[in-house]
C-alpha cells in the first residue's frame, strides 16, 4: 500500500474513534503481536518479530465499532479483534497485518439489573472488574476461570470459555443474555431480548464462539448469582480414574456441585504435590458443593456416600480450600511451564462412554510418537452426560529445536497426532480455548461437510473475508 | 544499553503473563493493552533481544508506568515489574533518550533545585512555616509534592501539630527528598546526591514525620536500599498523628461521620502501614472502605505523571470516587498531597473531600 493511501485510510480511522485512540506506535504494534499462544511467544523469545497490525485501533462502542468495520470492509482491510490478548490459540494476532481492533475501552458497565440477575456490560470490560462490580452490590459472576484478571468479557464469549465453577453454573454461554454484536459490513444488531426462546436458532450461539470471524460483541448480558451461603471443599483420593469416573457420573444424576476436578496420576503426582501437598500415588478429585448451607449439608451426605461406594478416601476439606485459595497462582511465572520448554493444553470433551478412551488414546500417541513429550491432564468440567479433558503436552527446552521453524514444525506436528487421535476416539477439536490460527487446519477434519454451515455464514456475513482472517479454519 | 541480570530475569517472568492486568491503576483507565506489566516486559524483552530499538515509543511506555507496585503486590509469585521500568528509564536517561515531556522537569530541577520549579506562594502557609523556623528535635517534612499545589493542606498539617502542642521545625528552605529525581531517571548519581543531601537533614534532628507518604517511603526504604541511612528516627505524618491520638495529647471526640479511606500505596506498599491511618479514622467516626484497600490499593492520583499524562491521572481519580460511592460513602479522606489534588480536580457533587488532618481537626 503506498504511504498515500495508508495515511488516507488512517486519517479515516482516526476520524472513526479518535486520533488518540488510533495508534501507529511500536510499542502499541509489538505488544499485539504477541499472545499467549506458544508460538508466539516462542518467536519472541527467538528475538523474531511477529506479524503486526499496521494500525491498532480502540473504540468506545458499538458506534464507532461499526465506523471501523465499515472503512475496513470499503478498503478491504484485515480487522483482528483483540480483547485480552489471553488467548492461547492465536486467535488474536493479526497474522495478516491490517487493522487491531482493541476492545479494551468498550468496558462500560450499561445497567446492573439486579431484578433481571445480569449486568449489561462493554465486552472489552477485564472479567475480574465485572466480578468486582457484582461483588460490591453482594453477587457474584460465577466465572472463574483462571485467567479472570487477563481476558475479557468477548474474549471469553469468542471462544467459548469456561470456569472453575462450570459444572453448576454453567459455561460462558449459559451465562449471557443477550448480546449487541457489529456485523462485518458495520450493521448493529441485538441477538435476541432473552436467550432460551424458539424464535429460530439463537443468534447468541452464532457469534459465541466465533473468534472474531463473524462479527464484533460489542455489549453483552452477563447472569449475576447469589453469593453462596456456604461453599464446602472435599479431597478424595481414587485408586483409578475409571472409578472416578464411574463416581462422578453416578454424582452427577443426584446433584450438581460447582467445582468438580480429577487429575490424572501423573498430575497429582506433580502439580498436587507442589501446590496443594497431597504426596500420594493414585487420582486427586477436588469437589466443591455450594449454596444454601442446608441443601450444602445434604449433598455433602450424597457425596460421600456415592465417593464411598467407589473406593475413594475421603481427604477431608483441607486441600480442596487450599486448591480454591491456590486455582490461579498455579498459572503464574515460576508455576506454570514456560519456555524454553514447548507445551500446550489439549482440551477436549465427550460423553462418558468415550472420554476416559480419549485420554488413554491420547496420551499413547503422544507419548509414543514423540517419546521426548511428558503427557499429564485434569478433568475440570463435567456435566451429566460427560466432561472435559485437560490434557496437556510438555517438551523439555533441551528438546526443543532452537530453530524457530523448527520448533514451529514439531509443535504442529504434536498437536495433529494429540487433536487427531482426539477426533478419532469421538471428541472434537477443542473445548473452551478454541480454534484460532493453532487448530483451524482441524476443523475440516472434524466437521466433513457440516463445515460449510460455518463456511456460507462467513460468505454472507463477511462476503469481503475481512474479519480475523485464517481463524476458525474460515 | 545495559540492563542488570535482575531486570532482564524479571522482564523475562513478565512477558508472557497477563495475570495481574486487571490491577494497574493506568491501564485500567486507558484500557490500552501496553499499560500492562507484561506489554512493557515484552517489549523491553524484544529490545534486550535486539529485534526493537529502546525507540521512542517504547520509552513513552516505561514513562506511562507509576511504579506503584500494584502488580508487584499481586503477583504470587513475586515478580516486581517495577524493576524494569525504573532501570529502563535510568538507562533512556543515560542514552540521552529522555523523552521531550519529561525534560523540562529535569531542566527545573536544575534551575530551582524541583522538578515542579518554583513554590507556590501561599501567605497562609509562609505564616505557619514562620511559626516554626526555630531548630527544635522534630522536623516536620512538608515535601515536593505538597509546596507545589497543597500547601492550604500542610498549614493545616501544621494547625494539627500545634494543637496536639508538639514543638517542631518547618524548613523554608527545605531539601527535596531525592523521590521525584529517582521517579524519572531511576538510580542516578543526581538522585543519589539528592537522597544523601536529604538524609543529611533528616540527621540533624531526633525525628523526621514526613508529611507525604511517598518521601516517607524513599527515606525509609529506596533511600534506604541504596546504602542511604540517617541515625534520626522516621516516621510518617499519619502514625505520627495515630501516636498522638493515643498518647491523649491529641483529644479526639468520635462523630458520626462515615470516612472511606484512600490508602497511599507509598504507604501501604512503600512502609507497610496500612493501619495508623485507619486507627486515626476511627477514632474520629466510622470507616466505609471501598474495593482494594490497604496493601491492595491503587493509586488516586500522581503528581509527576499529572504534569505530562493530566487526563489519566484524573481518570485515576475518578474511579476512586465510583470505588467510594459504590460501597456508599461519600467522605473520601486522604493522606497524600498528589492524590488529593487529583481527587479535589474530579470529586463529584455531594462528597467530600479531606486530608486526614482536616479529619482530625473537625473532631477535637
Ligand atoms: C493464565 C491463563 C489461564 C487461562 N485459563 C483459562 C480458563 O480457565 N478458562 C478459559 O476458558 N480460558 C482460559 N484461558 C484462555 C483465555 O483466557 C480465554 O481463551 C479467553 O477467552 C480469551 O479472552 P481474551 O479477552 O484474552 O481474548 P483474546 O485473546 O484477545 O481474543 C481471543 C479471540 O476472541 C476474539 N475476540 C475477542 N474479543 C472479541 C469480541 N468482543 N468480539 C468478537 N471476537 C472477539 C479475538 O479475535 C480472538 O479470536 C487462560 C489464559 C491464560 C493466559
Ligand atoms: S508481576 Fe507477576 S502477575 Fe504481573 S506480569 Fe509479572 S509475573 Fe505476571
Ligand atoms: S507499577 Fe503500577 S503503573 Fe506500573 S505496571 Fe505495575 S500496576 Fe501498572
Amino acid at each position: 500500500m503506498t504511504d498515500f493511501l495508508f495515511t488516507q485510510i488512517l486519517s479515516e480511522l482516526e476520524d472513526a474513534v479518535g486520533r488518540e485512540n488510533c495508534s501507529t506506535r511500536e510499542i502499541d504494534k509489538l505488544t499485539h503481536g504477541v499472545d499467549y499462544f506458544w508460538l508466539s511467544r516462542m518467536w519472541a523469545d527467538r528475538g523474531l518479530r511477529m506479524p503486526e497490525a499496521d494500525v491498532v485501533v480502540s473504540p468506545k462502542n458499538a458506534k464507532e465499532t461499526s465506523a471501523v468495520l465499515k472503512i475496513a470492509n470499503y478498503y478491504k482491510i484485515p480487522v483482528t479483534t483483540w480483547g485480552g490478548g489471553g488467548g492461547t490459540q492465536g486467535g488474536a494476532i493479526p497474522v495478516n497485518g491490517g487493522i487491531v481492533l482493541d476492545t479494551k475501552r468498550m468496558n462500560e458497565i450499561y445497567d446492573f439489573n439486579e431484578k433481571g440477575m445480569f449486568i449489561e456490560c462493554g465486552t472489552g470490560t477485564i472479567y475480574k472488574h465485572l466480578e468486582w462490580v457484582a461483588n460490591e452490590r453482594g453477587y457474584a459472576t460465577m466465572h472463574y476461570p483462571s485467567s479472570l484478571t487477563c481476558s475479557t468479557v468477548g474474549g471469553f464469549l469468542a471462544h467459548r470459555g469456561i470456569g472453575v465453577s462450570s459444572t453448576k453454573y454453567g459455561k460462558i454461554d449459559d451465562m449471557v443474555l443477550g448480546m449487541e454484536v457489529v456485523l462485518p459490513d458495520g450493521t448493529i444488531i441485538e441477538t435476541s431480548p432473552a436467550p432460551k426462546h424458539a424464535a429460530g436458532p439463537d443468534l447468541n450461539q452464532i457469534f459465541i464462539g466465533s473468534e472474531g470471524t463473524l462479527g464484533i460483541m460489542t455489549k453483552a448480558q452477563m447472569r449475576i448469582y447469589d453469593i453462596p451461603e456456604e461453599r464446602r471443599f472435599r479431597g478424595f483420593l481414587f485408586h483409578n480414574m475409571t472409578d472416578a469416573f464411574d463416581a462422578s457420573r453416578e454424582l452427577l444424576q443426584k446433584f450438581k456441585p460447582s467445582v468438580m476436578r480429577l487429575y490424572d496420576p501423573a498430575e497429582t503426582a506433580s502439580l498436587i504435590k507442589k501446590i496443594v501437598g497431597v504426596e500420594r500415588d493414585g487420582a486427586f478429585m477436588n469437589i466443591a458443593i455450594e449454596g444454601d448451607a442446608e441443601m450444602v449439608a445434604l449433598e455433602e451426605k450424597i457425596l460421600l456416600k456415592t465417593f464411598a461406594k467407589y473406593g475413594a478416601e475421603d481427604l477431608g476439606s483441607e486441600y480442596g480450600e487450599k486448591w480454591w485459595k491456590e486455582k490461579i497462582t498455579f498459572f503464574y511465572p515460576g508455576n506454570m511451564m514456560d519456555l524454553p520448554q514447548m507445551f500446550g493444553t489439549m482440551d477436549t470433551i465427550a460423553p462418558f462412554d468415550k472420554i476416559e478412551k480419549i485420554y488413554w488414546a491420547m496420551k499413547e500417541a503422544i507419548e509414543t510418537n514423540f517419546p521426548q513429550a511428558k503427557f499429564i491432564a485434569h478433568f475440570s468440567h463435567w456435566y451429566e452426560w460427560g466432561a472435559m479433558v485437560y490434557d496437556r503436552f510438555i517438551i523439555d527446552g533441551k528438546d526443543v529445536p532452537q530453530d524457530p521453524h523448527e520448533a514451529m514444525r514439531l509443535h504442529n506436528a504434536v498437536w495433529n497426532c494429540g487433536v487427531r487421535t482426539a477426533i478419532a476416539n469421538g471428541g472434537v477439536v477443542n473445548d473452551h480455548h478454541g480454534v484460532g490460527i493453532k487448530l483451524g487446519r482441524l476443523m475440516k477434519e472434524q466437521y466433513g461437510p457440516a463445515m460449510k454451515v460455518f463456511e456460507g455464514l462467513k460468505r454472507e456475513l463477511d462476503p469481503n473475508g475481512i474479519m480475523n482472517p485464517f481463524k476458525l479454519g474460515l | 544499553m545495559q540492563f542488570s541480570s535482575k531486570c532482564r530475569e524479571t522482564a523475562d517472568a513478565c512477558r508472557f503473563c497477563w495475570m495481574c492486568r486487571h490491577i494497574c491503576p493506568i491501564g485500567n483507565v486507558t484500557g490500552q493493552e501496553r499499560n500492562t506489566a507484561r506489554a512493557r516486559a515484552l517489549s523491553l524483552s524484544v529490545v534486550m533481544r535486539g529485534a526493537a530499538e529502546l525507540d521512542k515509543d517504547i520509552a513513552d511506555n516505561v514513562y506511562e508506568c507509576a511504579l506503584c507496585g500494584a502488580c508487584t503486590e499481586d503477583c504470587a509469585t513475586g515478580w516486581d515489574p517495577v524493576i524494569f521500568a525504573r532501570e529502563s528509564r535510568r538507562e533512556i536517561v543515560l542514552a540521552g533518550r529522555t523523552p521531550a515531556y519529561i525534560m523540562p522537569m529535569l531542566e527545573r530541577f536544575g534551575e530551582s533545585g524541583s522538578i515542579y520549579g518554583a513554590e507556590e506562594e501561599n501567605d497562609a502557609f509562609a505564616a505557619a512555616a514562620a511559626r516554626h523556623a526555630a531548630k527544635t528535635d522534630i522536623l516536620l517534612y512538608i515535601g515536593e509534592d505538597a509546596r507545589h499545589g497543597a500547601k492550604k493542606n500542610a498549614v493545616k498539617a501544621i494547625e494539627l501539630l500545634e494543637k496536639a502542642g508538639v514543638d517542631f521545625t518547618v524548613l523554608c528552605d527545605e531539601p527535596v527528598s531525592g523521590r521525584t529525581l529517582y521517579f524519572l531517571c531511576g538510580d542516578v548519581k543526581e538522585a543519589r546526591d539528592a537522597m544523601e543531601a536529604a538524609a543529611n537533614t533528616y540527621g540533624e534532628y531526633k525525628k523526621v514525620v514526613f508529611y507525604d507518604a511517598g518521601d516517607a517511603k524513599t527515606a525509609m526504604q529506596e533511600a534506604k536500599e541504596l546504602g542511604i541511612d540517617c541515625a534520626a528516627a522516621l516516621v510518617s505524618f499519619p502514625a505520627y498523628i495515630a501516636e498522638l491520638i493515643d498518647t491523649k495529647a491529641l483529644k479526639v471526640n468520635k462523630g458520626d461521620k462515615k470516612y472511606t479511606f484512600q490508602d497511599p500505596a507509598a504507604l501501604t506498599r512503600g512502609i507497610e502501614d496500612t493501619v495508623s491511618p485507619r486507627k486515626v479514622l476511627s477514632a474520629c467516626g466510622e470507616l466505609c472502605d471501598m474495593l482494594l484497600i490497604g496493601k491492595a490499593t491503587v493509586l488516586a492520583g500522581q503528581k509527576i505523571m499529572a504534569e505530562y499524562m493530566p487526563e489519566t491521572v484524573k481518570g485515576m481519580a475518578a474511579k476512586r470516587w465510583v470505588d467510594c460511592k459504590n460501597m456508599g460513602g461519600s467522605v473520601m479522606v486522604t493522606a497524600d498531597s498528589a492524590e488529593y489534588l487529583a481527587l479535589e480536580a474530579t470529586k463529584p457533587d455531594g462528597c467530600e473531600l479531606l486530608t486526614i488532618e482536616e479529619a482530625v481537626l473537625q473532631c477535637l
